[in-house]
């Protein structure tokens, strides 16, 4: 799996926007407005090497922490310029209002470009960098309030392990959000998915990232993924409650959720 | 200061100190600045921090082997 993410990974956003025809980006925007993430939010991002989830992250709990300040301004309706100018230089210092983002791969090369990434758009505040592996993450345990890991679960060797991680890593009452292929259960659409799946998405991997064989894994590694009911069980295996999902494209990629409570 | 330019490795996120332990002990790891490593004092083990990421892979870390003080020797 290794040295599949490392060719792949300084195509990956191009070889994303190709396969998926740019749809990849509004599950991943759908994965981010069902977290709703406040300002203060601890963010633990694993298997997000290019960074898609932090940024997008960033970019919600900043306009969230905006509508905060400006709500607090128009309830100062009765202070002086003086006062108001003060309470807001103070809150200026912290736009993502303490929110903090790690982001976890076990691929250095998937990390490296998301570092570069972050420097050309911008992103240096609440975000950090660790090459770490899913199933034995190097963090405490109760320390996060949301876990995510987008299109990265599939390519675990042991699931359950990364699961009880997710969950030992999680604050009590935190969230744990998977974004993952999942199965298509209408024939029709499955067949035309298989279709595009075998037939289109090598060549177009032989094509951008001249690399068949990676892309020819990356559909086998989705057939052979766990379908919804399977993933929700072995997510309640490792604890988590209130377990639920969401299909997204009548099942093509799938929302797991689940509670530490 | 007196950099050697290009060759200074990038400083570890601070706020990383919170979150971060061994991934195989889950204790809490020391920041050693003059090699730019995470120490498990316990395990004797060391995780290296390359541009600024710390590689929290077990398999990548190093032995940090003591030697123990020799009998009559003197202090180095």
């Amino acid at each position: 799996v290794y040295q599949v993410f490392e060719s792949v990974a300084k195509k990956y956003d191009v070889m994303n926007d190709s396969m998926t025809l740019g749809i990849h980006r509004v599950w991943k925007d759908i994965l981010m407005h069902k977290m709703n993430p406040s300002p203060g939010t601890l963010l633990l991002d694993v298997a997000g090497g290019t960074g898609d989830i932090a940024f997008r992250f960033i970019n919600y709990v900043r306009s969230a922490r905006e509508r905060q300040l400006q709500r607090k301004l128009k309830h100062h309706q009765n202070l002086s310029w003086q006062e108001i100018s003060e309470s807001y230089q103070e809150d200026k210092f912290k736009s993502l209002g303490d929110s903090q983002v790690v982001v976890c791969d076990i691929n250095k090369e998937m990390l490296k470009v998301g570092k570069q990434k972050a420097q050309h758009l911008g992103y240096s505040e609440g975000l950090s960098w660790v090459l770490g592996n899913a199933e034995e993450l190097p963090f405490d345990d109760d320390k996060f309030d949301v876990y995510t890991i987008a299109f990265g679960i599939r390519n675990v060797t042991r699931i359950d392990l990364a699961l009880q991680e997710a969950y030992r890593v999680l604050k009590p009452g935190g969230r744990f959000l998977c974004l993952e292929f999942s199965h298509v259960s209408n024939p029709l659409l499955s067949r035309l998915y298989d279709l595009y799946s075998f037939q289109v998405i090598p060549v177009l991997g032989e094509v951008i990232a001249g690399d068949w064989k990676s892309y020819q894994y990356l559909v086998e590694s989705i057939r052979r993924f766990p379908p919804q009911e399977e993933l929700k069980a072995m997510i309640e295996d490792a604890g988590f409650l209130k377990v639920d999902y969401q299909n997204l494209n009548s099942g093509i990629v799938a929302i797991h959720s689940g509670f530490k409570l | 200061g007196q950099g050697s330019g290009s060759g200074r490795p990038q400083p570890l996120e601070p706020a990383l100190l919170r979150f971060l332990v061994c991934p195989l002990s889950k204790r809490p790891l020391r920041y050693e600045e003059a090699t730019n490593e995470l120490i498990n004092e316990e395990l004797g083990i060391a995780y290296p921090i390359i541009d600024g990421i710390p590689n929290m892979i077990p398999e990548a870390a190093r032995t940090t082997q003591k030697k123990p003080p020799a009998e009559g020797s003197k202090q180095p």
